[in-house]
């Protein structure tokens, strides 16, 4: 890894590349705030954090991997991607997902999105850090 | 519990379109048409989407 991509080449941030990806993923807008990039920080913390708990109200289910299931392993990703939000529902039981509720299908695309977008954040997160975008 | 299928899917829209307006735009005026071109998007893509597919046999 080069010497600019290890070390975030922006001012008042000493954080190594990696550890500020890996916050990045653990609260959803949070590498932004360590960049000073406030506004898209709590814009991002809000969008992911109301996806994710309107997936669990509407009984979705946080995805893990099934042997035989390929997709489940995308899923699982995806779900992971929510970061410290997953862990805590898990740890809560929460996101256990109930097929035959209303609402479950819609749940898991709501907890699903809020994955990926937060899955994104750490790729913007990155870029900003080592000086590919400059806001 | 809200559970209208529209409502939901105009929610889900809505979060996605502030997401990357935010995301890939820099300057408000450009967040705006931005916003509204995703949230435009989905929403009726999604309809002319199910449109489409009304044909074909639920089995």
């Amino acid at each position: 890894m080069p010497e600019a991509a290890r070390h975030s080449s922006e001012p008042g941030t000493r954080l190594p590349v990696p550890v500020l990806v890996l916050l990045a993923w653990i609260v959803p807008g949070f590498g932004h705030l360590l960049l000073g990039r406030r506004l898209r920080a709590a814009v991002f913390f809000a969008v992911i954090s109301v996806g994710f708990v309107i997936g669990l109200a509407l009984d979705g289910e946080l995805i893990l991997p099934h042997a035989g299931d390929p997709l489940s392993f995308l899923a699982a990703i995806a779900g992971v991607g929510n970061g410290l939000l997953f862990f805590v529902a898990r740890a809560l039981n929460l996101g256990q997902g109930t097929v035959t509720a209303p609402g479950y299908e819609f749940g898991n695309t709501f907890l699903l999105t809020a994955g990926m977008m937060n899955l994104l954040l750490l790729l913007d997160t990155y870029d900003i850090a080592v000086g590919k975008k400059d806001w | 519990m809200l559970l209208d299928h529209l409502l939901l899917m105009a929610l889900d829209a809505l979060l996605i379109a502030v997401f990357f307006s935010f995301l890939w735009k820099r300057d408000r005026h450009e967040r705006w048409r931005y916003f509204w071109k995703v949230f435009g998007a989905l929403l009726l893509g999604a309809v002319a989407l199910g449109w489409l597919m009304y044909p074909f046999p639920r089995g």
